[in-house]
């Protein structure tokens, strides 16, 4: 019971702590998470044009990589979140795909029919909620993303074309899933764990963390091992 | 009272019984589709094969999860059918072209309960337990179920399912339309909200079959000139489009005649042949009773 008690008034002072220290944030990370949450209005109509001419009105205007502000962009809209929600934002370079590709068409294919609008205006001001019935051609964000991105990468055979590839994906909540009685031993808290995640545990035997022998000359009582390590006398091998 | 198609048909469902004994040629069988009805338009050429549709419709159904092999690939090895754990599964076709990497391009088929206008496991269900709803789903009411299975032999596509395992409270069981879920204002089918790559589009039935025929036209090159499920048994409200034939990624051929016509001479001809399995099983059961009459004095005699 005491220990206990120590323990979580140790754990609150902590978490106090923390709370009060300033916590770096990135600010570049910051800017694209506020602006992966906007949303903007809905562009109904879009201008036809072929590609080539929608080239030659891009070069005419003079829009070129120079104009390319955003390094990055976070893909993490509530528009496909608000549906479903397996996986992490996507970090899109936009930079670098703009100085690879060196043609805004490729992704900006249309432009909003109402000239006084942007050029190039994000995916999502034409690409929103999937199954718009106004708009049955049209489809959603999610799928413009999707297809846009893997065709590509495909097409190229360069850059991810599975989930994993561009999303971490989301951890499920483990407070259900992990199933141990109250007094666990180590060894069935790791039998639990690999329950699911076998293949972390046959991964790890590969690793050098498992791997590593050598002598430990400050170690207690394993000043003398020559083969010391996790996988042989480390203390805790399971 | 204005008397509209849909009322003329209510009418004709109260009075059926006064007119069953007007002679069966005098009925001229009529098409009982709803006129706007939901669908789903699967578009082939956009289908990736990720498997994310059969994971949500478990989960919407809580179904156990779909089978995972140690690397998805080997999954697609053996064509699967939907059964009464799995309301849709993908199947992989090879399409005979190569890609940049001369790999054999493949061609992914997601299959479910097409959900068909004239349902044919409908009409041929003794109870109505299965019903095509005004929003298109054939719907099943597992507490008018019977468990005779007629709706298994009646659907021209195999669809629908029967938990053998189960001795007690056995169900048929087919994709659902997720009919819960698109009853409800904005609702969407399971399948058609994670596709990633919207190869499910999830619609009104005459919407998608417009955006299906414009996809055709604005990409001859690309898909073959044919919407299943337009015509197919007088219609279904899931339809395909597709880069190869579909005889080729294992459609059937169907008519396209709705197929009730054929599940009412099935059951009538089993129900004036319905004295011969009294007869049967009559026989059966002599026999039976006459070898367990055979068999119980050697083992009575062995103890056992
Ligand atoms: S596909 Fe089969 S189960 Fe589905 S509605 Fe048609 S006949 Fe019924
Ligand atoms: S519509 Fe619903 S039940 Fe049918 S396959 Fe899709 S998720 Fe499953
Ligand atoms: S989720 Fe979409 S892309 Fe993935 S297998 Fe199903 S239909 Fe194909």
């Amino acid at each position: 019971m005491i220990k206990k008690i120590i323990f979580y008034s140790g754990f609150m002072i902590l978490v106090a702590a923390l709370s009060m220290a300033q916590v770096w944030k990135a600010p570049d990370q910051e800017k694209a998470k506020e602006r992966a949450k906007e949303r903007v209005k809905f562009i109904k109509d879009y201008k036809d044009e072929d590609n080539i001419l929608r080239k030659i009105a891009l070069i005419e205007k003079g829009i070129s990589l120079d104009d390319v502000k955003n390094n990055y962009f976070l893909l993490d809209s509530p528009i496909i979140k608000e549906r479903e929600d397996h996986y992490g934002p996507v970090r899109f370079a936009h930079k670098r795909h703009a100085a690879l590709i060196n043609d805004c068409t490729e992704c900006h294919h249309y432009r909003p029919k109402d000239e006084s609008m942007l050029e190039t205006t994000r995916c999502s001001a034409c690409h929103q909620d999937s199954f718009n019935a106004d708009h049955p051609e049209r489809i959603g964000l999610k799928a413009a993303f999707h297809q846009q991105c893997t065709e590509c990468h495909q097409e190229e055979q360069n850059g991810p074309v599975t989930c994993t590839g561009c999303h971490l994906k989301n951890v499920p909540d483990h407070k259900d899933l992990v199933k141990l009685a109250d007094n666990s031993d180590a060894f069935q808290v790791t039998a639990e764990c690999l329950r699911c995640h076998d293949q972390a545990g046959e991964d790890m035997l590969k690793t050098a963390h498992w791997n590593w022998r050598g002598p430990s000359p400050y170690t207690v009582k394993h000043r003398k091992d020559v083969q010391h390590g996790k996988g042989t006398t480390a203390l805790n091998n399971y | 009272m204005q008397l509209t198609r849909r009322n003329f048909f209510k009418f004709m469902g109260a009075t059926g019984a006064s007119v069953a004994v007007l002679p069966s040629s005098a009925q001229a069988w009529q098409s009982k589709a709803p006129p706007d009805p939901y669908g789903c338009l699967v578009d082939l050429t956009r289908c990736n094969g990720c498997r994310k549709c059969e994971d949500a419709c478990s989960t919407v159904n809580e179904l156990p999860p779909p089978i995972k092999d140690v690397c998805d690939c080997t999954v697609f090895e053996k064509k699967r059918r939907p059964d009464e754990n799995a309301f849709t599964v993908v199947n992989r076709y090879f399409s005979g072209k190569l890609d940049e990497l001369d790999k054999p391009l493949p061609v992914f088929v997601k299959i479910q309960c097409m959900h068909c206008q004239d349902p044919a496991c409908v009409s041929a269900c003794i109870v109505g337990a299965l019903t095509k709803k005004e929003n298109g789903a054939v719907h099943y009411d597992v507490s008018k179920c019977i468990g005779c299975r007629y709706c298994m032999v009646a659907c021209p596509f195999e669809i629908p399912a029967y938990e053998y395992h189960d001795p007690i409270t056995p169900r048929v069981r087919k994709c659902t339309f997720c009919f819960d879920r698109i009853s409800k204002d904005g609702g969407l089918p399971g399948c058609a909200t994670i596709c990633p790559v919207e190869a499910i589009t999830f619609g009104k039935r005459n919407t998608l079959l417009e955006l299906a025929k414009k996809r055709i036209k604005d990409n001859p090159g690309k898909y073959v000139d044919h919407v299943y499920g337009e015509k197919e048994v007088g219609g279904t409200s899931w339809l395909y489009v597709s880069s190869l034939p579909f005889s080729k990624l294992n459609f059937p051929q169907l008519p396209e005649k709705p197929s009730p016509k054929l599940s009412e001479t099935i059951q009538h001809s089993l129900f004036s042949y319905l004295w011969s399995p009294i007869l049967l099983f009559g026989l059966l059961g002599g026999i039976m009773y006459k070898s367990k009459k055979k068999n119980d004095n050697p083992q009575d005699k062995g103890g056992a």
